[in-house]
């Protein structure tokens, strides 16, 4: 919380004296040097045209009103967030999972924003940094997926410091700035973390009590151990944000935990999980349920016998802009739960 | 007929005197490995990723067995007994039906090295598994499991209609299993390569491995069957099994149906591993090897060694499994990886006390 109200004091005492130096509010000034995941990206002017891979990359230039910069995308979830759907549909969609290096080159950014090194990277399925650098496209990772976290390991890699939404309010700000839209980032800020700090009071307000939840975003076979949320990932962000405790004590952000051990631990809430993908029968939040519900040992939980099972969007429990989401998802659910207790 | 290399000679029959004496170490042996098998379920119903008393373990199998009544918490009585014994069961019958599946392929293609993946079937299986989860058979509704038992069943099609043309003999039918095996392979990388995330193909892979966590009585209902009569067919044949031994002209003059012999037990096996991989994954080293254990133990006839292979089977894959769960704290390691770890060195030993087989 000390380093969280300090860099908030930091910002606006930076924003403060921007605004009193500079008579017009918060324009870039180029060259820009940006630091970015253990290097510098330098701009000299703002990009025209970006090819963004991620989700959640995508949405934040969206909601900061760049569409018209955005060349292409790629690494789709699920649909794209309601009142983006006529914008993006007028944005050349290269792939819905990893385009190929050509196809993002065809477009001719001047920017490729990605969400995960998995996709650009030091090993990135789409292109490696070096090679976009080499044809002189600064490549922008979300520092959501580098700050404190190992992706060496492959998969979704090993989180050691728990991810922040500081880490996407920096990924906002870094755009607005690169794209000369200060002002609208400071706006995008300020406006989730206030929805945040309204969810939090609500929760404070309901006088809950050591409430335990558990994360299940999917499972590999219907009965086999499911994928949950470890304590540095998104979902443990969401849960300590509020005061939860998340049953699940380990550094990976989606590790496979047995339903002997879950069980036992005997959460208050159950999160499950809702996706557009149908990789397995357990992405539907449907199956999930039903598994709860008919399981000989699931069945016995608390969190199942007291109706306090919380369905909820997949992407807010990873490190995106829909967090907040998941942030006001689960304070409802606490709300109720200490309303029923 | 292209002929391997016979490793496993036959051996001679032991002489009169002794004869009574190896027929009781044989009973003992046998009478041990049932009483160990029960006593390794046991084990596996008290040990677990979490720490349940053993008192509330007896408690909650007295309540299922004798309706005894003790009052224990629905959630540890779920866990013991439709979590851990209901998997231990699996894995007793998977080990059985491997092993079994492995005697009974050794003695048919007269080849030590013959094991139940040979027919293609664990190739095929995992073309089968990664069809359905990274390029999306089924949209979503068809299992794994199924996916899995289909590829199996494919690609062992698929050996079986190689090996008719190219001879139908003992060679004829490994090479087409290697050929098929090969295929089925490169088919499964093709899929991971084209189409995978990093994340599909883990968890397809971590399943491939061998993955005993979703196994539940159903699946106790088809495993244990299958294993059951799996071996009570093979026992039926256990002669035609030991004329082999002399080579497939010896047991045809000996008076053996060859042609069917081969038909009835090559598919008894390759159903037996189908089914066992559609449940768990493909489970290595045990089919390969502890035919060659029960063999140490009790010789080559073919009456006890089937038995013999079934339990010590039954009895290692059990124990595999409580150590994959219990080595790794609050992680569970594919049993895949136990089975080679636990059981090369094992069989090293084996292999060098083993001059008998010589």
């Amino acid at each position: 919380m000390i380093n969280h109200d300090k860099r908030v004091l930091a910002v606006g005492v930076f924003a403060a004296g921007l605004i009193s130096s500079v008579s017009f509010a918060s324009a870039t000034e180029y060259p820009l040097s940006i630091e970015n995941c253990g290097t510098v990206l330098q701009f000299d002017a703002a990009p025209d045209r970006v090819v963004s891979l991620g989700q959640s990359t995508t949405e934040i230039l969206y909601s900061l009103g760049l569409a018209d910069k955005v060349k292409g995308t790629g690494v789709w979830f699920g649909p794209v967030m309601d009142e983006f759907k006529d914008v993006n549909a007028s944005v050349p969609r290269l792939a819905d999972n990893d385009p190929g290096f050509e196809t993002v080159v065809g477009q001719k950014p001047q920017l490729v924003a990605t969400q995960y090194q998995w996709h650009v990277g030091p090993k990135g399925t789409v292109g490696t940094t070096e090679q976009f650098n080499e044809l002189s496209i600064p490549v922008y990772t979300a520092p959501a997926d580098c700050v404190g976290k190992d992706n060496a390991g492959g998969g979704d890699g090993v989180r050691h410091e728990g991810f922040t939404m500081d880490l996407i309010y920096r990924e906002i700000s870094d755009l607005a700035q690169i794209f000369d839209v200060e002002d609208r980032g400071d706006a995008l800020i300020a406006s989730l973390k206030e929805r945040q700090e309204s969810s939090l009071e609500r929760v404070t307000a309901s006088g809950h009590d050591n409430v335990s939840a558990v994360f299940w975003f999917s499972s590999p076979e219907i009965n086999s151990d499911p994928y949950v949320a470890g304590k540095n990932g998104a979902a443990g962000y969401i849960a300590g944000k509020l005061g939860v405790r998340n049953i699940i004590d380990s550094n990976e952000e989606w590790p496979t935990v047995g339903w002997e051990t879950i069980a036992r631990a005997n959460p208050d809430i159950i999160v499950i999980g809702k996706m557009g993908r149908r990789r397995f029968p357990a992405d539907d939040w449907q199956v999930k349920m039903d598994f709860l519900k008919t399981d000989p040992v699931a069945s016995q939980m608390k969190a199942v016998r007291n109706g306090n099972i919380v369905v909820m969007d997949a992407q807010s429990m990873d490190p995106t802009i829909r967090l907040i989401n998941g942030i006001e998802t689960l304070a409802e659910a606490v709300e109720r739960l200490s309303a029923s207790n | 007929m292209f002929e391997t290399t016979p490793v496993q000679q036959p051996v001679q029959p032991p002489r009169q005197s002794l004869a009574g004496r190896a027929y009781l170490v044989r009973a003992g042996v046998s009478l041990g490995a049932v009483v160990l098998l029960v006593g390794v379920i046991a084990l596996a119903a008290a040990k677990g990723e979490t720490h349940i008393p053993l008192g509330t373990v007896f408690q909650t199998i007295a309540n299922h067995l004798w309706q005894a009544g003790y009052d224990v918490d629905p959630i540890d009585a779920g866990i013991i007994w439709n979590y851990r014994i209901s998997r231990a069961m699996v894995a007793a019958a998977c080990g059985a039906s491997l092993a079994l599946s492995g005697a009974v392929l050794q003695a048919l293609l007269r080849n030590s090295l013959a094991d139940p993946y040979l027919l293609g079937i664990s190739a095929g299986a995992s073309t089968g598994a990664v069809s359905v989860a990274i390029l999306g058979f089924g949209a979503g509704m068809v299992s794994l499991s199924l996916g899995a038992f289909v590829g199996a069943l494919v690609a062992f099609g698929f050996v079986a209609l190689l090996a008719i043309p190219a001879g139908r003999g003992a060679g004829a039918i490994i090479l087409a299993g290697v050929a098929g095996s090969q295929l089925f392979n490169a088919l499964t990388s093709f899929i991971v390569t084209k189409a995978a995330t990093a994340d599909e193909a883990r968890g397809v892979m971590f399943w491939l491995l061998g993955n005993l966590s979703g196994v539940r009585w159903p699946d106790v209902n088809l495993a244990l069957p299958v294993a059951v009569i799996g071996l009570l067919v093979c026992l039926w044949y256990s002669r035609a099994l030991d004329a082999f031994t002399f080579g497939v002209e010896s047991a045809a003059s000996l008076g053996v149906p060859v042609r069917r012999v081969y038909v009835v037990l090559i598919a008894i096996a390759a159903s037996m591993t189908a089914v066992m991989v559609s449940i768990v994954g493909a489970i290595g080293f045990v089919g390969l090897v502890i035919p060659h254990a029960a063999r140490f133990f009790v010789g080559t006839r073919h009456g006890f060694l089937l038995p013999a292979s079934a339990l010590i089977g039954a009895v290692f894959l059990v124990a595999a499994d409580i150590v994959s769960r219990i080595i790794l704290d609050g992680q569970v390691l594919p049993i895949g990886v136990i089975t080679a770890l636990i059981g090369a060195p094992a069989f090293a030993i084996i292999l060098c006390h083993g001059r008998v087989l010589r």
